[in-house]
């Protein structure tokens, strides 16, 4: 579109280049074509005028699924869509996971050039193994040629030591990066809860935090002798994050991502064994939380994840120890994280940042960021206005939501990607 | 303290977990089980207090002898008792819980009695129909009419289960059983003293309120009762112990290990038992020491205990 639009008078925080102030941006040809508080408004066929409210790049989520196609009720890419731009994303990247595995190059390139035609801007990485095994590899290749833009190893993490260290070395000639979920195999296997005295009362099969540390400092060891990019896929630990830091103390190509679950939740939110906050990696406890928090602030995190997931069953139709693991999280995301603002745990800024540049920069995007030339993908949103989230109300074709019920101060007004506007609340 | 000074009523109608009672509530469920022990010894056993209501036996997992239980002890109130063995039936056709539960609730049973492998199924099934729910066991998690008939056949040889030594020894990380056990015996309140290797240990359980032994001579020194568990093999992935022999001799109660307890101990087995693994076949034998029988025996008084009080409930609410 060849129109001329302006957004004056807004908060602009900016996490790319650190502003949080007055401003506005002229958008000409879906690009950024000037920001500050003194914008050329004269070639502007419109002007929003943003009073009170926050203009932000459009966020980003590196880790989002749908259901198959053709899944009766499912999640498609349409409703996938909605959801997104009613959160707020511009860009999201389907990751696989065992329902939807994405290892197979034959129609790759054609399905990302299907999601290419969105308005939100879909993006897709590959599985890394042939059915997500972790025995094989998928055909890592072909796949970043058809615009695969990680590749991923979904749930389980990949218990063959030698398999892990040659998909380090092989993704390295692509310079992509290979997710990992930090999990000892063997001490996760079969397991709903952290090992802890909640999980141990209930008796659940449960995970210690050191699996965490275990796979962090074996995946970094093998990234160091294989020269790979380790993505840890959703650190949730404090134990992980130490071994974090550990292993960034070496000169290794190792990135951080957290999922929003364990920043906002824990795992007495499940309380009386409610299956909707039956995830994968499980509810971690408060202390992770909290750890985890003051990771973000501290910039150790680089990008937070929805890891959105719809399940058939919106209470999931079985207790927990048995329910489908995952939440539905692009609609309140965004919520989640300003809850934190709100509370006084993160800045604004900082909260925005692991949500729009952070993600953008790992996978070298131009957009999450509000500068000339970039894409104008764009949000506003109302950073008080109070609202509760309500499953039946979501652009979702599904509804398990762990925030179900959940009082949420701030949503999103406008999303916007090369500049035209998707979602208007 | 009889209960005739309060005016108080029992008022659950779910028994999902021991930490749902108080010790009125257990209180008054051992004098009801009290006489239906003494009944249940006469040829007159049969009463007709739970007329007209059925109760539904869904067990998820295979049990002889707690469905057994349970059958007899409704049927002894005169309740319609249907069985469900759930592992053969929808479960494997690939139907949710929620939904088998609503198919079942739909049938219009007063009472489900619930055995299922994962913990918290008794709480989403009684959550999903709103019909009564007793736990015959969940998972790992509780087992609370094992308890009570635990501590109610002890309540019989004693005045009083509180200010007793009390020794649990074998997997209590597997057991829900010990976890009922453990909660109910606090609530009486018990000493509790746990034994067992620590692969076979939950992570936290020294906080558990129970001291934690890894020598079983050491652990037996004064103990009032024992209670044998057997290793859960069909909840273990992988080994937690070399063998059952070198288990039986470090773990394994015999009549030379147990002079080290009160002269008066007594030996309890939740059953199903592994003689010559947890327990040796002597002991668990033995008239003087094992209440194994009079544990069996009181199963049946407890659950129609809990029954009666339930359904009770039920009929109250139906009028209000």
């Amino acid at each position: 579109m060849s129109t001329t639009r302006a957004i004056i008078n807004a908060r602009l925080v900016d996490p790319a280049s650190g502003q949080d102030g007055p401003g506005g941006v002229l958008i000409e040809d879906g690009l950024i074509a000037q920001t500050g508080s003194e914008l050329d408004l004269d070639a502007a066929d419109e002007v929003i005028d943003a009073k009170g409210r926050i203009l932000a790049p459009a966020l980003i989520d590196l880790r989002c699924a749908k259901e198959p196609a053709l899944t009766p009720d499912g999640e498609t890419v349409d409703t996938l869509c909605a959801s997104a731009m009613t959160g707020g994303f511009g860009t999201i990247v389907l990751a696989p996971n065992a329902r939807s595995p994405l290892d197979k190059a034959d129609g790759f390139a054609g399905m990302n050039r299907g999601l290419a035609q969105r308005g939100v801007r879909v993006l897709s990485a590959c599985g890394a193994t042939q059915g997500l095994a972790g025995e094989q590899m998928a055909e890592i290749g072909l796949m970043v040629r058809g615009g695969a833009v990680y590749a991923g190893c979904g749930d389980a993490p990949i218990h063959d030591t030698r398999l892990m260290r040659r998909l380090l070395s092989y993704t390295s000639q692509f310079d992509i990066w290979l997710a990992s979920r930090p999990a000892d195999a063997h001490l996760a296997q079969g397991t709903v809860a952290l090992e802890s005295d909640w999980s141990a009362r209930y008796g659940l099969p449960s995970e210690p935090a050191v699996s965490e540390r275990i796979a962090i400092e074996r995946d970094a060891a093998l990234a160091e002798l294989s020269g790979g990019k380790l993505m840890i896929d959703r650190l949730s630990t404090a134990a992980g994050l130490d071994a974090l830091r550990h292993v960034r103390s070496r000169d290794l190509e190792i990135a951080a991502t957290v999922a929003v679950a364990h920043l906002t939740l824990n795992e007495v939110d499940a309380g009386g064994l409610d299956s909707a906050f039956r995830m994968d990696p499980p509810l971690r406890s408060e202390a992770d939380r909290l750890a985890l928090v003051e990771a973000l602030v501290s910039g150790e995190i680089d990008a937070v994840v929805s890891d959105h997931r719809p399940t058939p069953f919106d209470d999931k139709g079985e207790p927990f120890a048995l329910a489908i693991a995952g939440t539905l999280s692009l609609e309140t995301m965004l919520g989640a994280m300003l809850g934190l603002v709100h509370d006084g745990e993160v800045e604004l800024i900082d909260a925005l940042r692991v949500m729009t540049s952070g993600p953008a920069d790992l996978l070298g995007l131009p957009q999450g960021r509000i500068a000339v030339g970039a894409p104008a993908d764009l949000i506003l949103i109302d950073g008080d206005k109070p609202w509760v989230c309500q499953p039946d109300a979501f652009a979702s074709a599904r509804g398990n939501s762990a925030w179900s019920g959940r009082r949420f101060q701030g949503r999103v007004l406008q999303t916007l990607v090369a500049g035209d506007t998707l979602y208007n609340s | 303290m009889s209960r005739a000074e309060f005016s108080y009523d029992f008022p659950h109608r779910h028994l999902v977990s021991v930490a749902d009672l108080n010790p009125v509530d257990i209180q008054i469920i051992f004098e009801r089980a009290a006489h239906h022990l003494a009944a249940n010894r006469t040829p007159d056993k049969r009463s007709e207090v739970l007329r007209g209501l059925t109760v539904l036996n869904l067990f998820f997992e295979a049990s002889t002898r707690t469905q057994g239980s349970f059958e007899m002890a409704g049927k002894r109130l005169g309740a319609d008792v249907v069985n469900f063995a759930m592992a053969s039936s929808s479960a494997s056709k690939g139907e949710s819980l929620s939904d088998t539960a609503r198919t079942l609730a739909a049938m219009k049973p007063d009472i489900m009695v619930v055995r299922h492998s994962a913990t918290g199924a008794p709480q989403f099934l009684a959550e999903r129909t709103g019909l009564a729910v007793v736990n015959a066991g969940d998972g790992m998690h509780e087992h609370p009419t094992q308890a009570l008939l635990d501590s109610f056949t002890l309540s019989q040889r004693w005045d009083s289960v509180g200010g007793r030594r009390i020794l649990i020894v074998g997997d209590i990380l597997h057991s829900r059983v010990a976890r009922s056990n453990i909660g109910l015996l606090n609530i009486l309140g018990a000493e509790i003293r746990l034994c067992a290797p620590p692969t076979l240990l939950p992570s936290d359980v020294d906080q558990w309120g129970c001291d934690v032994f890894h020598d079983l001579d050491e652990a037996l020194k004064g103990c009032d009762a024992v209670m044998a568990l057997r290793q859960q093999r069909e909840r273990m992935s992988g080994g937690f112990v070399p063998s059952e022999r070198e288990f039986f001799h470090l773990f394994g109660l015999t009549h030379d290990r147990l002079e080290a307890a009160s002269p008066d101990v007594l030996v309890m087995h939740p059953g199903p038992m592994n003689r010559g693994v947890e327990i040796h076949t002597k002991l668990a034998d033995d008239p003087e020491m094992s209440v194994i029988l009079d544990q069996v025996e009181s199963g049946v008084a407890i659950r129609m205990a809990i029954l009666e009080l339930i359904g009770a409930n039920i009929r109250k609410e139906a009028a209000a």
